[in-house]
């Protein structure tokens, strides 16, 4: 395939149509951005430009072998990826704080929320010495409490989070490797001073602490976003819903939740409900009401536990790199986003020029021309009202309406409890099926889309039809879900692209070959799920049968999630490249040395079937060092 | 004769030479005047993405050149001497007819601004590389990091 045949063309259908209305009324997006950015510098690409301090920017090349303080460009290579490192695990780590605050306040009666899933609050709380017997409330306000607690404590006392939930196995090898994480804030505070100017040139030890945020990524953040939020907003369970742009009703208010905190998007979800909102919608002339639509990873929380809210939930719009062609369709009335993968050319020229009206809910987002509502606890009702009431005044200020005409579904809400559930209770069969065959693997497609390389999700979608085709599962999550959502691989039509064995496995539990387990959050959830079936096993994830990839990986955040894979021992698939070939000594750590220590390891590969050639061998590797027939 | 070679595997596509040669090219050669200046910066070289690689687009100081056949006014030369091809310090002076723009196969000659203070003209005249008259090697040689660029001469 010829990466550069496929500039400027968006990849489904849908898209592709909204492009043009774009391109028609003069607007640029992310198409055309990309290639007026082109060429980009190599020196950043490959992570040998350092701006760090007055004295560069420094660059590795022909000429200079050093920085002006003297870095090499391994060094240069392992500080610019441990800070990106860092800033991924923070935001992680950020949106658990928030959804901790939610918890302890719900618990001291000043939220508007109640406790969904008791039973998950009490088991887990539980486990930390909290009395899971005591009256609810207070064990939401004690363990929303202990949440924060940990997420705040010191980088020189362990994470208890880490000591009482991780698998032992993997414990042990941490200790070895003296990576056990305390507190992430500190963690990161920490790593932030280890990779300023002149202060620490190991690059082992940098990229060890790379290791270390992966970890409190893992529990302080992915954990603890998926667990608090199921026990607030209920646990995810298998449901059709309708995906992609043309999902949207021109004769509806639509309201577009995006970003990635699906909390408030829940009351606004039970507020819309009200039947005196959807009477003063119709009443403005929207004769079908009230519909509310997700976007990117916030639409895939809401997705994954839209069985109960099918009356006013109205399917998963896109990802990432749609979110300027959603707009362009016209008919969104308001686009209401907290934080994390919000362009600003929403704010500064699509949401002006397509009459949509703009609410921020975080109070990370900052944005001209944005009317800021920030979400606390005690004031979701009022917001979620707010919301309703403006985007039925928006609805009248529409213009030109174009909406594609084409409409595809899948099913969301998968997670270790539901495949459960769907196997009949427990995860042996799960287990059986890969010891005979029938699921050769399990491959996990994670994280970004990106407009590099194939662009917008053509990478991910070949790769996960050529995994499906060798029998290998395909857990997909955050954007990439999307991206195989649109190409209508997360349906049960896909199953009849599978080869014959995966084939019969999801005709006989009915579920698609590609689950989707959520948003890109929820990666913690399909680490739990890989853990489930190495205790099954009897064994370390190193062994199992089970291989990630990051196909389009695109931001910080999957730099944090990256880490947590390779500390996990899992073998990492990473395209595009990350910015660490100028370093041949941090790309032989992290594509061969690492091994020996975790048991994970990462290799980028761009072309999508080799990359499921590449994925295919890891996994008889892996089978036959088990013993299991290949 | 002096002409630019530009070895394309190393080019990094950093853009030094860009900056370097709108620099030697402007009144005050300092970066932050130029960048706020009304022109802003102006280069003479272009890297542009081809086949998904940089590609250093610099003159060729042709043999024949078409620019020069092409300029009305009989201000585009090439020298004799040094071989290098431009419209500067010769008696007739650039009308701005972009004739030579039309006729540049390699689209390398652009338009200076009105209140350019290359030249004393009131109008915009056509800019294009000069090989740097005022220094031993041109800018953007001297600014690549990776040895892209060598001045030949034959």
């Amino acid at each position: 395939m010829d990466t550069g045949a496929y500039r400027n063309q968006p990849f489904d259908e849908l898209s592709a149509a909204m492009h043009k209305v774009a391109h028609k009324d003069n607007l640029d997006t992310i198409y055309e951005r990309f290639a007026k950015q082109q060429p980009q510098c190599a020196f950043g690409a490959i992570g040998v430009c350092c701006t760090l301090c007055t004295d560069g920017p420094c660059q590795i090349t022909r000429k200079a072998k050093r920085g002006v303080c003297g870095a090499s460009s391994d060094l240069m290579v392992a500080r610019n990826l441990l800070l990106k490192c860092s800033q991924g695990t923070a935001a992680n780590v950020y949106h658990a704080r928030n959804v901790a605050r939610t918890l302890k306040a719900i618990g001291e009666g000043k939220s508007d929320y109640e406790i969904k899933d008791e039973q998950k609050l009490r088991q887990i709380a539980s486990l930390f010495g909290i009395d899971g017997n005591a009256p609810i409330n207070k064990i939401a306000k004690d363990f929303g409490e202990f949440f924060i607690n940990q997420i705040n404590s010191n980088d020189y006392e362990p994470l208890k989070l880490v000591e009482i939930v991780a698998p032992k196995r993997r414990l042990e090898v941490w200790k070895r490797l003296d990576i056990i994480p305390g507190g992430p804030n500190s963690e990161v505070a920490t790593a932030l001073s280890k990779a300023m100017t002149n202060v620490n040139n190991d690059v082992v030890d940098l990229l060890l602490h790379c290791l270390r945020l992966g970890i409190a990524n893992e529990y302080a953040g992915l954990f603890g976003i998926t667990t608090l939020q199921e026990m607030i907003i209920g646990t995810a369970k298998p449901n059709k819903g309708e995906v992609n742009i043309g999902i949207l009703d021109k004769d509806a208010v639509n309201i577009v939740m995006h970003g990635h905190q699906p909390l408030l998007a829940i009351k606004v979800l039970e507020i819309a409900r009200d039947k005196k909102w959807q009477k003063k919608a119709k009443e403005t002339g929207a004769k079908n009401g009230i519909k509310i639509y997700g976007s990117l990873c916030e639409g895939q929380q809401i997705f994954n536990i839209a069985s109960e809210y099918k009356d006013v939930f109205f399917g998963q719009i896109g990802n990432w790199i749609q979110q300027e062609l959603i707009i362009a369709t016209g008919a969104v009335d308001a686009l209401v986003f907290d934080y994390n993968c919000v362009m600003p050319t929403i704010s500064e020229e699509f949401a002006p020029r397509y009459h949509t009206k703009l609410i921020s809910t975080d109070k990370t987002i900052r944005q001209a021309g944005v009317e800021r509502l920030e979400f606390e606890p005690d004031k979701a009702v009022w917001i979620a009202e707010q919301i309703l009431e403006k985007a039925i005044i928006s609805f009248g200020k529409r213009s030109e309406v174009n909406i594609p005409a084409v409409k595809y579904s899948a099913i969301a809400g998968f997670t270790t409890e539901s495949v459960v559930s769907a196997l009949g209770g427990s995860v042996d069969p799960l287990v059986e099926a890969i010891k005979s065959n029938s699921v050769k693997g399990i491959c996990a497609v994670v994280g970004c889309t990106t407009v590099r390389e194939f662009q917008s999700g053509r990478h991910i979608v070949n790769l996960a039809r050529e995994l499906i085709k060798r029998d290998i599962l395909v857990i997909g999550a955050g954007c990439c879900s999307s991206a195989m959502q649109n190409a209508n691989l997360m349906s049960l039509e896909a199953v009849k692209e599978s080869g014959k064995r995966l084939a019969s496995v999801c005709s006989a539990i009915g579920v698609p070959p590609c689950l989707s387990y959520g948003s890109c959050t929820d990666i913690g959830k399909i680490i739990n799920t890989a853990v489930s079936v190495a205790d099954a096993l009897g064994v370390d994830i190193p062994s199992l049968p089970v291989v990630a990839s990051a196909p389009e990986y695109m931001e910080q955040k999957a730099v944090a999630d990256a880490f947590t894979a390779v500390a996990f021992g899992l073998t990492l698939h990473l395209a595009p490249a990350p910015p660490v070939l100028g370093s041949p000594l941090v790309t032989k750590i992290l594509t061969e040395d690492v091994e020996a220590l975790t048991g994970g390891k990462v290799f980028v590969e761009l072309q999508p079937e080799k990359t499921a050639g590449i994925i295919e061998e890891v996994i008889n590797k892996k089978r036959q060092s088990l013993g299991l027939k290949i | 004769m002096k002409r630019l070679v530009v070895d394309l595997q190393r080019c990094s596509g950093c853009k030094r030479c860009e900056l370097a040669c709108a620099l030697e090219h402007s009144s005050s050669k300092e970066y932050l005047d130029v960048f706020k200046s009304k022109d802003g910066l102006k280069p003479r070289i272009f890297v542009e993405s081809i086949g998904d690689r940089p590609v250093p687009v610099v003159c060729r100081h042709c043999a024949d050149p078409l620019c020069v056949s092409a300029c009305m006014a009989g201000c585009m030369q090439k020298d004799i001497q040094s071989g290098v091809v431009n419209n500067q310090g010769y008696e007739q002076k650039c009308v701005g007819c972009w004739m030579c723009i039309m006729a540049c196969p390699f689209g390398v000659i652009l338009t200076s601004s009105i209140d350019s203070k290359a030249s004393d003209c009131t109008f915009p005249q056509a800019i294009k590389c000069d090989f740097c008259p005022n220094k031993a090697t041109p800018a953007c040689v001297e600014a690549c990091p990776n040895e892209v660029l060598t001045v030949e001469e034959s």
